[in-house]
Formats: C-alpha cells, structure tokens, sequence
C-alpha cells in the first residue's frame, strides 16, 4: 500500500512538472542555480558541526537512540495489565504478590531512529536576497542529515510544495552525504505550498515513525496546523524550522505598486503608505508567533531563522537546545 | 464680466471640452503600477481588507482627486480667456489702427511750424485714439506701406500699445491701402463691433480707393469686402505742395560705352508756381546745375546728352531749395533720386590664332576691344604674353599653359585633356536645338539654323558650376562657367580658316558677332540693357550676372542693413524698402567667394506718393469715411492673474497633500 501510494504521489508529482517550468521563468534566477550550494567549504563546515555536536554531547551518543516504541528492550518503562495472550515472562510476579493483580512488565525498544528531512521547495522559498530562502533551507537540511547519517541514524529527505516531489530513501553511514548534495542539488522546485495535504501524503509513504524535521516559510494560506497536526496524529515527532527572508518581514516598499504572489499569481494594487507597511509588518510578526506559540503549546521543537544567520549558527542552537540529538 | 482673450468663445469651448475629456479619459484608464512579487499576498490581503473599510472615503477621495484636477484646468483656461471686470460688453469694440507709414507721411506738415511730420502727428493721433478707449475695447496696430504688417495682437494694454505705435518708422515706399484694408478686414472676422481706423494723410490712388466695397453681395473679388465692418478716418497733414523727381534714369551709348546720358523728369504737385536748382552729380562731382522753374502741376523732363564717364558710376540728381516764395517743400524724400551708370571698360584681348580673318573682323566690330594679336606657337613658347590680359582668345588651339586668373578664357574648338570642359565625344552635323536664353552670351543670338559639320561634345558638371549654353539634343556644344573671378567660354567647333577642315556657315550670320560681343561684355561684367534703378515698394527680379551655384544672395541697404534674398534661376529677389543704393552679393558654395555682385539704385519714384495732397475728406468703395465716434469709458480689472494664482495654490496643496500620502 505504501508502496503504491508513493509512485502515485510521485506521479501527480511529475504531472505537475509542467506547471513548474512554466512557474521557473518568473522565479527568482538565482534560486535555479544550486551548483555551488555544498562546496568543499560546505563540507568542512559540516564536519565541524559534527565535531562539535560529539563535544557537547559525549557520554550520551552510542550511536542508537531511544524510540518511543514500547517494544522488548532491557529498559523498563512501563506497567500493564495482563491480557489473554501476552507473554508470560513478563508478567511482574512481585506486583502480583503484593497487589494480587496480574501486570505486564514494559521494556523500551531500541531501534534505528529513521529521521525525515522535509524540505520546502515551493515558489515562495525561492525569494530572499542575497542568499534565497531555499538555498538556506537545503543548507540547514543537509547539516541535519550529515549529523544524522554520522550518528547512524536513517535518515530520509523529501522535498516538497505542493506534492511531495521527490524522495531520498532512508540511508545511514555519513558517507551518503555526497548523494545528498547531488539529490538536493538535482530536485526540482517550485509549486505552491500546501502543507495539510503533503503531510497525509508524507504519513501515507513512511510507515517507521520518526523525527520529521520540517524546514519551511510556512506561508500556506490554509495554516500550518492542519499539517503538523498530521504529523503529530501519527506518532511523529514534528520539528519545526521556520526559515524568512528579513525583507519580506520588513518590505521597503513605498509607492503604487501591484503586489503579485509569488506561488498563485494573485494580485493585488496597493498604494503602500507608511502606516500600510507597519501593518504588514506586524501581521507578518503575528502570523510567526501564532506558530511558535503552537508549537509550544503542543510540544514541538520550533526554531526561526532568517537567512543572514549563518546556517552553521542555526544547527549550533538546534544542538543545544537538545531537540535533535539525544 | 467680459472676456478680451485671444479666442471666440467657441474656440474655448471647444479646447475645455477637450480638456476635460482628456483628464477624464486619464482617471478612467487603469494606472500602470509596478509589479512587485510577494511570498505570501495572504497577509497583504489582511491587511487590505482593514483598508478596504475604507473603501468609500478612498473613492470619494479619487473623485476628489478628478474634481481638484477639473477645477485647476479649468480656473487656468478660464484666465486664458482674460476675464474682465467693468468692461462694457454691449459697446466694446474690435479695433484695427491701420497707421499710414508711407513715403508721403515723411512730409514735415504735422503742425504748422513744420517742425513734426505726418507720421508723428499720426502717431499722436492714433496715441490719443488707443488712450480713448474703452475698458472692454481691444486693439491691433497695423503699419501700412508697400505690405501691411501687424504690429501687435488684439490687446486692450494701451501703453504696450503706444511703445509699439511709438517705435513705428516710416518707410519710403507708397503705401498699398488695398492689401491693408484686407489684412484688418481677416483679423476682424468673426469679431464683434469690428471697426478700422484709418489714420493717414489720405493720399491714395483713386484706383485704391474704389477697391473696396461694402456690398455682401459684389462679385468684385479685387475689392475688399468690408461689409459690416465700421471704418473711419483719422487725417493728418497740412501742405500740398510739393516739388520730386518722378524719374531718372541713365544709359551708356551702345556705340561709345564711354560717354553716357541722363533722363530727368520733375513734377509741380503744388498749386503754385515753384522754383528749385536742379543739380546732377557723378559721385561726388557736380556735372550740371541749373535753376527751374515749375507751373501748378507742370511736368518738367531733362535730358542730359553725351556726359563723359568717369571713375565713378553713381549718379545723383538733386532739387535744392531757393530763397523767396515756392522755392521749397515739406517732402524732402523725392528731392533726391539715385542712379547707376552700368559697369563698361575697354577689354585687352589677346588672339592666339593663326590668321582669321572672321574672328579678327568680328573683333573689330567691338570698340571696346583693344586686340593683339600671336600664333599659338609663340603662345606655347613665351605664355607670358597672356600677362595683364582681361580676355584670351584661343581659336582650335588648346594649351597646356593657361594664363592665370582672373584673365577670362575663349575656346573655340577645343580638344584633348586640357579642354577647359571635358569632352564627352564628338557629333557630326549637330543641330542647335536648345539654347540658355536666359545667359549673357545668347542674348538676342539665334544659333537654330546654324549649319556646323562637326562638333567636339562637352560633358558638362553642374555641381562644378558649368552650364550648357547651347546644346543639339542634350549634347552640349557651348559650354561656360566660372572659376573664382574667371569667366570660361568654349565653342565645340572650329571657325573656317586656312588649313582647316571643318566647316561652318557661323560667321556668315549676325549671330556671329553678337555672340562674341556678348561674350566680351559678360567678360566683362557688362549688360548694357541692364536696368538697374527700380523704384521702392515694388517686388523686382535682378538678373545676377549668369549665376548657376548660388541660392541665396547678401543685400545691404542705403542705412548698412544686411538682409538675405533668395536666388532663383539666377535671378535675386529685389525689394527697395529705402531710397539709395543697394549692394546685392551673392556667395559661392562656400559661403567665401562672391561669385557675382551687383550694385543697385532705389527712388521713390511715384508721382502718386510724390502728391503729398492731404485730403480732409476719405471716400472708401463709394463710402465717405467719418471721424471716429468716442468709445466708452470704463474702469476694468483683470482677473486672471486670481485664477492662476488659485491654480497655482491648488497645485501646490494636491501636491503636499499627495506626498504626504493624504490624498492617496
């Protein structure tokens, strides 16, 4: 089934190529260009990063990782009642003289983390100067994924806007970097973002849960929440990276001018005035918090960033604060 | 309110209306606006949708933004409309001063010490007539003398009005009252109370004065029509009597260029017996004095036989006053008259021919002409002969050496590559079919039935300057041109002599020699039948010596004005607006060399403008002309000036407002 729906949804995918290329020319030119986007310097940076994240780590990194998975480890983690069936080795024989009721002893399952590096590549991704959104966010989902791979994790990264338009396999060993950067360099981009629907997708096509890191604008005009809740209704563990360009944050615009989005081709005239610019700005400051305060309400790791942080200074505070690696 | 603005209402209706139009037209289309790309145009559309509850005042406001631009448009044309307060409309006039500057109002009779002229006292006639005028009343001054020139627009600014009458000069041309009557006749059309204003001494032409009529119906189209049209007369003047030179005029003896004489003709136009000196001066030389003595309206014509020439060729006739009764005028301008004695010399003229006898015997007929006369070997040997020589004859000779400029050149026969004109081939039996009548050299020369066996072909370069004279179908077999100050004829065929093959029947015939004095006198620069005194006012064609390369001619006048005139067909535009002497140039393609030069004499030379009569009394197309009623007096105050500087603040506030991003 899974399999299915995966050649299905590529399918759709590459039906909506046309569309795309038509898209292409009216996108920014500099965001096609992704042939100097990991250079040696990249790679060095990388495994600094690496480095690094053993230093501030050491002691908890043997290369497995926990999953929530309830399963046949040695770690205790929980009590159940007995049900016809179940095995009876690990019926808690102590409890039962004690309590006089039949419990089930529950062990942690260790297993390979899979991790999912869910990339926007949507239209919207594509602005942002000098450096564009896009790039950024292929530079921060590679670092990820270098991290990941190192750790022996599975890692697997997907590409989306509006469908889920390609996809890594999960791999582990960091010597699969190198096919990253030719994956990321090669996939194709644009399309509208559409966050709610390339989740069910996303869940549809990977039955292991995992950490789904999901670098994104989040400019989906039907909300952000459809989507990560998705995420969260099938055991995934979301983790949110906003990415901004500070001057759609903070437009220098003025005059009359004819504001055409970039994913839908609407377009509105404006007359932008001084007091119609400090409303958008703060809308734009809302529209970000009201995601943030989400993700906080809901558990969910959230960073966010604009593209003149460095990349490497971005993955430092997602290693701190400890919502990657543990 | 009454409106003196340049345009009938209708006109400004019509450009309003366009206006209007136009601003409408410009809020109605869309404004192109830049584009700009957005990533996410769903937050721009919350917070427009915050302004779009303002959607009404931001439509009144555009509306407004129309209103606001309507109302500057139309506050700055409704001040081109020159709105005035306290003009009377119902009486305001439409006034065309038609200011007689002619010779005539030279006359010094403005006032009875005859120390003003006409022309000053008409000034002030027509002074106190615009300083009359009413407060909605405008008007144009018109200048009249041989043309009708418009001095100023329709205006009511009485002392822009009087600076321009003030600066009025008079001309020494009779006046054409015709043309003036039609021009203030077109400017007046379509106005309201339309009335003209002759101010003048009235002393037309009756053939003048019947050219008008008031008749909406004549179907005279010489008149001008002044139907409707309310015309008076101003008079001014007070003496009639008057003694001019009505003609002079001088000629050389076709025979003896060297002796010349005089035409004189002068005219009483008093109604008392008058006595003057008459003198005749060459240059600055007095030739002949004598006292005459005129009858009321006696015509008295002088001649003056067989005066000698001398250096000079500018000749003067003057009238001097005497002592005692009748013995002067108030009209000084035709007292005196200009003439120009045409240009002739004796010409050195060098043969370089074997002996022939039809070139020498047509040599000789010439008297101007002292001729020499060397074989073309001795030519090739000692060139030097050709030295201080005005003309060089070489009969079926052509040499390499030629003598140097401005020595004038004659081929007769002329071949290989020192042919002054490059020959293009040779035409047995040629036929003259077309000749330059207009040159110099053809004048009174029929070569159509001259029989030649033989003729070298010449291939003529206009751009060069040379010119086909005569030709047998497009084939040029007389060429001439100038070179600088050098003059070039060439004839493609041989004279018949001794030794010659060729043959022409071309001596036998009167053209023969013609031709060759023709030839010799534009050598010289010499047209005997070349008038060259005119009178002013009058529109003259001046032949320019054969001139082909230049257009346009330099003029300087008697008072050292230079004025260009073009050159059409080798003829100069001529056009005496003062008595005296005038110097016509004309330049080569360079705009350096004068390929031509001429000097010309200008008199007055109209019995008609020289009878300074006045007339108290006007009779116009069988109308007697009334003096001018007085106009209506009344205090006015302009009021565009308010308008625009309301505009002008309206500009400025939509301006701010705009940049403030009030109105927006």
């Amino acid at each position: 089934m899974a399999q299915s729906g995966q050649s299905g949804s590529f399918a759709a995918a590459s039906a909506s190529m046309t569309g795309m290329k038509a898209r292409a020319s009216s996108r920014n030119k500099a965001a096609d260009d992704r042939s100097k986007l990991f250079d040696e310097k990249f790679l060095k940076t990388l495994e600094h990063l690496h480095m690094v994240s053993r230093k501030v780590f050491a002691g908890n990194l043997r290369a497995e990782r926990r999953t929530r998975k309830v399963g046949s480890g040695i770690e205790f983690a929980d009590h159940r009642t007995y049900s016809r069936g179940d095995d009876f080795r690990y019926i808690d024989w102590n409890l039962y003289g004690r309590l006089d009721k039949l419990l089930l002893r529950l062990f942690e399952e260790e297993e390979d983390l899979h991790i999912y590096i869910l990339v926007d590549v949507s239209d919207s991704m594509a602005i942002g100067s000098p450096l564009p959104k896009l790039h950024y966010a292929m530079q921060v989902g590679a670092a990820l994924t270098y991290v990941g791979l190192a750790n022996l994790d599975r890692v697997a990264i997907l590409p989306f806007s509006d469908k889920i338009i390609d996809r890594l396999p999960p791999a582990r060993g960091k010597n699969r970097i190198f096919r990253v950067f030719e994956f990321l360099r090669s996939c194709d981009i644009g399309g509208k973002t559409e966050l709610g629907e390339i989740m069910k997708d996303f869940v549809a096509m990977n039955k292991r849960r995992g950490l789904a890191v999901v670098i994104s604008d989040f400019y989906d005009p039907e909300g952000f929440e459809k989507g990560l809740n998705t995420l969260r209704y099938n055991k995934f563990e979301p983790f949110v990276l906003q990415v901004y360009d500070k001057k759609e944050a903070e437009p220098n615009l003025h005059g009359d001018l004819a504001l055409v989005d970039c994913e839908t081709g609407d377009t509105r005239e404006v007359t932008v005035s001084k007091s119609i610019l400090q409303q958008y700005t703060e809308a734009h400051e809302k529209y970000c918090k009201s995601l943030e305060s989400y993700c906080t309400k809901y558990a969910m790791p959230f960073f966010r960033t604009h593209t003149s942080i460095p990349f490497d200074e971005l993955v430092l505070k997602i290693f701190r604060s400890g919502g990657f690696l543990r | 309110m009454s409106f003196l603005g340049p345009f009938a209402l209708t006109t400004w209706a019509y450009i309003a209306g366009g206006a209007a139009l136009l601003a409408v037209t410009a809020y109605i289309i869309k404004m192109r606006r830049r584009r700009f790309e957005v990533p996410f145009s769903f937050l721009w559309k919350q917070v427009l949708e915050q302004k779009d509850a303002n959607a009404l005042w931001k439509h009144l406001k555009r509306l407004m933004s129309l209103l606001l631009a309507l109302l500057i448009m139309g506050l700055i044309l409704f001040s081109a409309l020159d709105p005035t307060l306290g003009a009377v409309d119902r009486e305001a006039r439409n006034v065309v001063v038609l200011l007689d500057a002619s010779a005539s109002m030279r006359a010094m009779d403005g006032n009875e010490e005859g120390t003003q002229s006409r022309l000053d006292a008409a000034k002030q006639r027509a002074k106190e007539l615009i300083d009359s005028m009413g407060g909605g009343d405008i008007a144009m001054v018109m200048k009249v003398d041989g043309q009708a020139t418009p001095m100023s627009r329709f205006s009511s600014d009485a002392p822009m009005l009087n600076k321009i009458i003030d600066d009025i000069q008079p001309s020494d041309t009779p006046a054409d009252l015709t043309r003036a009557l039609g021009a203030a006749a077109d400017a007046l059309r379509d106005r309201k109370n339309p009335l003209v204003v002759l101010v003048t001494d009235g002393a037309f032409p009756e053939a003048q004065l019947g050219l008008a009529t008031w008749d909406a119906t004549s179907k005279d189209l010489a008149a001008v029509q002044l139907n409707g049209i309310d015309v008076r007369y101003l008079p001014v003047g007070r003496r009639s009597d008057n003694v001019g030179i009505i003609a002079f005029n001088v000629r050389r003896y076709i025979a003896n260029k060297a002796a010349y004489e005089v035409y004189i003709e002068v005219q009483n136009f008093g109604s008392e017996p008058a006595r003057r000196q008459l003198a005749l001066y060459n240059g600055d030389t007095a030739v002949d004095v004598k006292p005459i003595e005129l009858m009321p309206g006696q015509r008295l014509k002088q001649i003056y036989p067989r005066l000698p020439a001398s250096g000079d060729n500018k000749l003067r006739a003057s009238l001097r006053p005497v002592d005692g009764a009748g013995g002067s005028d108030p009209f000084a301008l035709d007292d005196t008259a200009y003439a120009l004695l045409p240009e002739s010399k004796k010409l050195k003229v060098l043969m370089v021919t074997q002996d022939n006898l039809f070139l020498e015997g047509a040599m000789l007929v010439y008297d101007n002409v002292d001729a020499m006369k060397i074989t073309p070997e001795e030519y090739d040997a000692k060139p030097s002969y050709a030295d201080g020589m005005d003309v060089v004859v070489f009969d079926d000779h052509t040499p390499a050496v030629i003598p140097a400029p401005p020595t004038s050149l004659l081929y007769f026969h002329p071949t290989g590559p020192n042919s002054p004109f490059k020959i293009a081939g040779e035409q047995a039996n040629p036929r003259i079919t077309d000749a330059d009548e207009n040159h110099p050299v053809m004048r009174w020369v029929t070569l159509s039935d001259v029989y030649t066996d033989k003729s070298n072909v010449f291939a003529v370069d206009a751009a060069k300057g040379e010119t086909a004279i005569a030709s047998s179908v497009r084939k040029t077999i007389i060429a001439a041109k100038r070179e600088g100050r050098r003059k070039v004829l060439a004839i493609g065929f041989s004279l018949p002599a001794a030794g010659r093959e060729s043959a022409t029947d071309l001596p036998l015939r009167v053209a023969f020699p013609m031709m060759l004095v023709n030839a010799l006198d534009w050598f010289a620069g010499d047209q005997s039948d070349l008038l060259t005194t005119y009178a002013t006012g009058v529109r003259e064609r001046i032949p320019m010596d054969g001139v082909a390369t230049a257009t346009e001619a330099e003029v300087t006048g008697p008072d050292g004005s230079v004025t260009k005139t073009p050159i059409i067909d080798g003829l100069a535009t001529f056009y005496g607006q003062r008595v005296g002497y005038y110097d016509v140039v004309a330049k080569g393609i360079t705009g350096k060399e004068t390929v031509a030069s001429i000097t010309l004499a200008a008199n007055l030379a109209s019995p008609t403008e020289s009878d300074i009569a006045p007339s108290s009394e006007l009779t116009l197309g069988g109308t007697k002309l009334e003096a001018p009623i007085a106009f209506a007096v009344s205090h006015t105050t302009k009021l565009w000036i308010y308008f625009v500087l309301l505009a002008m603040g309206l500009v400025v506030m939509e301006w701010i407002t705009y940049h403030r991003r009030i109105t927006v």
